[in-house]
């Protein structure tokens, strides 16, 4: 067995996390190269390979795996750069997408501007044709006007096209007749997307909304996988490269290239399936997972082991996006949140100094105190050794600042204030973590919680505590954890076939052959990956709702294609069953409708014994280094500081205590104790 | 048996003399208090067992002190946000604070008592803590959802020409439904008796979970920090908030601003309710007069003074920093006059289900209009021109049941520009919590096709910032049926604003394209459609922003390329005139055409 590596693109670092053949776990870190993604990539590979006194291409050559995470759809996004788009839809529908079902995201601004569009109206066609609810054809697709405008937006300068026609989910006929217009009117046309394809499922404004945003970035999609693809053949990589998606599982490029609106999100996913592995190890199934960086704090809840799945509310760059997404939700809270006083009322954030001019001890500009400049003063974070030693931390500076934003317009002193500015923060992401779960029906005090990016591992404490949760985990490669989590995540194929009927009214006939179909889609991409079939799981379920619900339940099938009268009975009081548990109500006396027929495929992959380097001392005083003054609400104390890259297995530690790692601290308040396990994992226990 | 709404809504005494508290701690606990709120409407949409609660978003969670006054929310739709205290207030006043005990949640829905209009209910229950050995009322959860149906001649409660209130609903000024944590059966099952729908006690139930889920966690927070820090921490807030909002009111000028308002009739044909409105700034204080408003007894368009409140303040919010807290300290810094018996404060008993809405909601297009010249990049009309729903009834043939068809799908209308900002979406700001239905939603659901609901060329205001087109809507009925439904907005559509020019008025003909097609004048009093017959809506546009001739010439171009204006519009409402077509993309500015046009017109207005 070779070395495995996983590479996780973010905003300002590019994480490398690399599984030796002898199961020893790597790290290492480069800046991001933002204009294209594979520069960075490359270059981190090149570190990586110097770490094992190898060469790029020799290390390439003996790599079994290469795994990616890459924000380059989000991007896409942010910048709303992607390919010019048109739109082909159905006359009478052509402004859903500006419509957007009446949402605006702020209800008290009424300046708040229009987000920026992906297809003009002038680049939307509306095309004479309908189906009715059932897919009969109540008036057939004029195909001049499908021609006449693929010729309109060739004019505009149109390089991808998307389709959406209503109920083309129920028959796609017109959808895949226009489709083959568009390619002969249009043949060098970049990409074309067709919505029952890319969301086979109703309303119309989520799928034409999905269906544009995967339009407007799959063609960007496509070439950074080709220049990626050309990068790593250059380096003498052959082997596989499978790609992170929103689901939380990998693919490979052809997979995901035709559905690029699945890598929106992914980003933060990898840590989350990170967490997952790590608590997996301690034997934890269901907690709450935050990642607190420099500007945002993003949460995700996970029960029995698997992450929440969000299917419905989906919003990502002011784009709603139809597909099933790991919910992770996303606050602007961080070490680079400002802190100010107005009317009287101390704030912190949501506006961030980010990491330029970041906070004000960062010496790099910055004049504003930030969440990091309290954590400075609090006596919290090594003044000399930041940053794995690369940059000293001016709490001079912080401190003068919070006594001139905060201490004096409150009157009071410049710790009260640090203290002030870290309990709001707190109380923040505390609140923050309980909307998550309370949209879920979630208790915290029932949850353990996992910590890390750059900042979790300093406040996880303060926010378990308000939350009343009493057990927290640290993984010890927090810093490259999204990595890690990519280079574990399982292969995950989900796809949806719809058939919209009352349940009464089933044809068995029909349901049977949806399944064999989805079976041979399933067949035919996960055959290259060369699994062995027990290491593919396969889930079939009938996607069912009451009439009028606007969100389908997963109702588990058997995954035989044979269906009998009985499987259907036993189907409707499943579904009442599950209705109740999930949604805490059923309706017996209403007959549900079914809405498709769903296959979720999981090909498992190998996963590491340790998730980390770990030290060899379990007697933690001997990795003591010194003490540090920290204060905890109740005047500064005296305390420990030990070197967390010498502790192993079984060390334990009893707070107050501040534990230094190369990219993070993990402080243990008084009454908290410590106690490292054996992937490495800092479990901290809170009164 | 009424009472004075306009004592009910008086400001009052906060609970604290001489709070003491620390800025932190009262951050810490507005933090906790506001994340309840939204815990509560999470707990409903995940609960409620009907589309209009679990799905619209039509639902206002709120936090009061044990006086009545607001501490938190979270709010679906601002201007129903404070038709959410007044229930309360009575009922404190009517049962006093000692018939609020630990365990109890109430019920309320009289527009009367407190409330908007009937369908609107109020479920609230009283959060008790120990205080020195005793256990005190502290706080009160309220949680307030618009429900589908509450008794009266109509279904769904807007019988518009009902001539009095009784006729619209069943009247429950306040009911206590959990007697100390026990359920009274004989009361849910009265109010259960007294409605139409069956999924009506599920929602109810889900506002209950929802106050005693409130109950539970404001418990722990009154643990944790104290009952008297609670209540310092609320005072701390409505009084930053308070501050804030004075702080906004100093930067405006001061001065008295009058403006005049009409909703084209009401639901009987009485033409031209007319609204006037008299805003007073004077250094930190603002007070809006609604002295001059119609007073005609003999119309049907009643807005209850809480209602009138609620859309006052909706307004004058959407005028301020979003960020300021929207507690008592906002809402009792604005000195209300409504005179009793004016259409925006009716004596009792009158009928409601149109006023709530007109002359309710042109409440906020009167203040905007009053303060365009004073506040020209906030005066943002937070309104609309939607008379009633169009209401569908028939027997559907598939499941050989009736159907109630209430139009709760998307359609674009009456929404305003901002200065340096083109309207856009498809309603005003304030209704970006609505999620309205689909074709594919709704014809899955009802005997019906929607052929269309684009936006319609040319209806939006000109103006230097364009407002929203309205939108061509056309429902083809697969079923005989009938329609109801009550239209304004055709006389006096969206007013244009700082020289902007009304947006397109609204217009809606039943049978459509038919041999014998009905033109709505003021009410469709349930109008028989045939199968294949369609219903069509011209909803109205949004008013424009500025002189028409101030907009960018290629800001006019853009709009004709994207077909929101015609190119015969653009040089009569805009002055620009274009050469080339549209069709084959060659349409340019003809600059000098454009430029003698616009100075012509602009020398003629200074003349």
């Amino acid at each position: 067995m070779g070395y495995r590596v996983g590479v996780d693109v973010g905003g300002t670092f590019t994480d490398l996390i690399c599984i030796t053949p002898t199961g020893d776990v790597v790290l290492d870190k480069t800046p991001t190269t933002l204009e294209n993604q594979s520069v960075g990539v490359m270059v981190g590979l090149g570190q990586l390979a110097e770490q094992f006194n190898l060469s790029r291409e020799e290390f390439c050559s003996e790599l079994d795996i290469f795994v990616h995470g890459t924000t380059t759809a989000d991007n896409t996004m942010i910048e709303m750069n992607g390919a010019a788009t048109g739109l082909l839809v159905t006359e009478g529908h052509r402004d859903e997408i500006e419509m957007r079902r009446v949402h605006k995201e702020k209800i008290w601004d009424p300046s708040y501007p229009a987000p920026t569009p992906i297809a003009k109206r002038r680049a939307r066609i509306a095309i004479p044709e309908r189906m009715d609810s059932t897919g009969s054809v109540l008036l057939s697709l004029d195909e001049e006007a499908v021609r006449v405008g693929t010729r309109r937006l060739r004019a505009l300068g149109v390089e991808s096209v998307a389709i959406m026609f209503l109920f083309s989910y129920v028959n796609p006929q017109h959808e895949l007749r226009a489709a083959q217009i568009v390619r002969e009117e249009f043949p060098d046309v970049a990409h074309i997307s067709l919505s029952h394809d890319v969301m086979s499922r109703g309303p119309e404004f989520e799928r034409v909304s999905t269906t544009l945003v995967n339009a407007y970035v799959a063609p960007r999609i496509s070439s950074y996988i080709d220049q990626l693809k050309t990068s790593l053949l250059e380096a003498k990589y052959t082997g596989p490269l499978l790609i992170m998606q929103s689901t939380g599982g990998v693919m490979p490029p052809d997979y995901v290239a035709k559905r690029a609106v699945s890598l929106l999100g992914s980003g933060p996913t990898g840590g989350v399936m990170g967490s997952a592995l790590a608590a997996q190890a301690a034997d934890i199934l269901d907690f709450v997972s935050v990642d607190m960086g420099g500007t945002s704090f993003d949460v995700c809840l996970v029960r029995g082991g698997r992450p929440e799945i969000k299917t419905d509310w989906n919003w990502r760059y002011r784009y709603y996006i139809g597909l099933p997404m790991v919910d992770v939700q996303s606050v602007g809270a961080g070490g680079g949140s400002i802190a100010r006083v107005r009317q009287g009322a101390l704030l912190v954030g949501p506006e961030s100094a980010g990491s330029n001019p970041g906070p004000v001890c960062y010496q790099r500009g910055g004049i504003r105190p930030t969440v990091t400049d309290a954590d400075a003063v609090l006596g919290y974070l090594p003044l000399t050794s930041f940053a794995n030693g690369r940059m000293k931390l001016d709490v001079d500076g912080a401190r003068a600042a919070i006594e001139r934003e905060v201490a004096e317009p409150l009157k009071i002193d410049a710790t009260e204030a640090a203290w002030g500015i870290e309990r709001i923060v707190n109380s923040n992401m505390a609140n923050e973590t309980r909307r998550v779960l309370a949209s879920h029906g979630a208790d915290p005090r029932m949850l353990s919680m996992i910590a890390y990016g750059g900042n979790g591992a300093v406040h996880a404490w303060a926010i378990a505590q308000e939350l009343g949760i009493k057990q927290v985990i640290i993984p010890k490669a927090a810093p490259a954890f999204s990595a890690l989590g990519v280079l574990i995540a399982d292969y995950v194929i989900d796809i949806v076939r719809a058939y919209v009927i009352p349940l009464a009214q089933i044809d068995l006939n029909r349901v049977e052959s949806l399944i064999r179909d989805l079976h041979a889609e399933v067949d035919q991409e996960i055959a290259p990956l060369g699994l062995s079939s027990d290491d593919i799981d396969l889930g079939v379920y009938a996607q069912m709702c009451y009439p009028g619900q606007n969100f389908d339940m997963s109702v588990p099938l058997s995954s035989e294609t044979k269906i009998e009268d009985a499987t259907l009975i036993d189907l409707v009081e499943r579904f009442h069953d599950q209705h109740e548990a999930e949604r805490g109500f059923s309706f017996k006396a209403q007959a549900p409708i079914l809405r498709g027929v769903r296959l979720a495929a999981r090909g498992y992959t190998p996963k590491p014994d340790r998730l980390a380097e770990m030290g060899v001392v379990s007697d933690a005083s001997k990795a003591q280094s010194g003490t540090r003054a920290a204060y905890f609400g109740d005047g500064f104390i005296d305390t420990p500081v030990y070197e967390g890259r010498q502790l192993g297995a079984g060390a334990k530690i009893a707070g107050p205590a501040l534990i230094e790692e190369p990219f993070t601290v993990v402080v243990v308040p008084p009454g908290g104790n410590i106690v490292i396990d054996e992937s490495g994992n800092y479990l901290l226990k809170l009164k | 048996m009424d009472v004075d709404l306009v004592e009910l809504a008086k400001r009052r005494d906060r609970t604290s003399d001489n709070p003491s508290v620390d800025p932190v701690t009262a951050e810490v606990v507005r933090g906790a208090l506001e994340t309840v709120c939204f815990e509560m409407a999470t707990y409903v949409s995940r609960t409620a067992t009907t589309p209009i609660l679990n799905q619209s978003n039509e639902r206002n969670a709120t936090i009061l002190d044990a006086r009545g006054r607001l501490a938190a929310l979270s709010v679906g739709i601002p201007q129903f946000m404070l038709t959410s205290t007044l229930p309360v207030r009575f009922a404190l006043d009517f049962l006093g604070p000692e018939e609020f005990r630990e365990g109890d949640v109430f019920v309320a829905n009289d527009p009367y008592h407190g409330g908007g209009h009937l369908p609107d209910y109020n479920v609230f229950a009283p959060i008790f803590a120990d205080d020195h050995g005793t256990r005190r009322m502290v706080l009160i959860a309220s949680i307030q959802c618009h429900h589908g149906d509450t008794g009266g001649g109509v279904p769904g409660g807007y019988n518009i020409t009902a001539s009095d209130l009784w006729g619209e609903g069943v009247r429950w000024p306040v009911i206590k439904v959990i007697d100390q944590g026990k359920e009274r059966r004989d009361v849910l099952y009265a109010l259960s008796a007294n409605n139409r729908i069956p999924g009506y006690i599920g929602d109810l139930r889900a506002q209950i979970g929802a106050a005693q889920l409130a109950a539970q966690r404001l418990g722990v927070v009154l643990e944790r920090y104290g009952a008297t820090t609670v209540e310092e921490s609320v005072d701390f807030m409505i009084d930053y908030a308070a501050r804030r909002f004075r702080e906004e009111v100093t930067s405006w000028p001061d001065g008295v601003y009058e403006a005049d308002a009409y909703v084209d009739h009401d639901p009987l044909g009485n033409p031209d309710v007319h609204l006037h409105v008299k805003i007073t700034v004077a250094d930190d204080k603002i007070k809006i007069d609604y002295s001059g408003s119609d007073d005609r007894q003999e119309l049907q368009a009643w807005s209850t003074f809480g209602n009138t409140r609620g859309y006052t303040v909706g307004q004058i919010a959407a005028m301020m920093d979003p960020e300021i807290p929207k507690n008592e300290g906002f809402f009792e810094q604005i000195e209300l006059v409504v005179p009793p018996g004016c259409v925006l404060n009716p004596h009792p008993g009158k009928p409601v289900s149109a006023g709530t809405h007109h002359p309710g909601a042109d409440v906020g297009e009167v203040i905007a209009v009053a303060m365009q010249h004073v506040l020209p990049d906030k005066a943002v009309p937070q309104t609309y021109k939607t008379g009633i729903p169009t209401i569908i009834v028939g027997d559907d043939p598939h499941t050989g049941l009736p159907f109630t068809d209430h139009s709760a799908e998307v359609y674009a209308g009456w929404c305003n520009a901002a200065k340096g900002m083109d309207a856009w979406g498809a309603q005003a700001a304030s209704f970006g919590n609505l999620w309205k239905a689909t074709a594919e939603i709704n014809e899955s659901l009802f005997p019906h096709i929607q052929w269309g609901r684009d936006y319609r060329i040319d209806s939006g205001g000109p103006g230097q910032w364009r407002g929203l087109c309205g939108s061509h809507y056309e429902k083809e009925v697969l079923v005989d049926a009938k329609v109801y439904t009550y239209v304004v907005g055709m006389k006096y559509p969206m007013p244009g604003i700082c020289g902007g020019m009304p947006g397109a008025p609204n217009e809606m003909i039943i049978r459509y394209g038919s041999d014998d097609p009905y033109r709505v004048k003021h009410t469709a009093d349930w109008v028989p459609v045939k199968a294949g017959d369609r219903i069509m809506y011209d909803y109205g546009g949004g008013g424009g922003w500025g002189d028409p001739l101030d907009r960018e010439p290629q800001a006019v171009l853009d709009d004709v390329l994207d077909e929101y204006v015609s190119v015969e519009r653009a040089e009569i409402d805009y002055g620009v005139v274009l050469t080339g077509l549209l069709d084959d993309l060659t349409l340019e500015i003809d600059e000098d055409a454009t430029k003698k046009i616009r100075s012509e017109r602009q020398a003629r207005a200074g003349s």
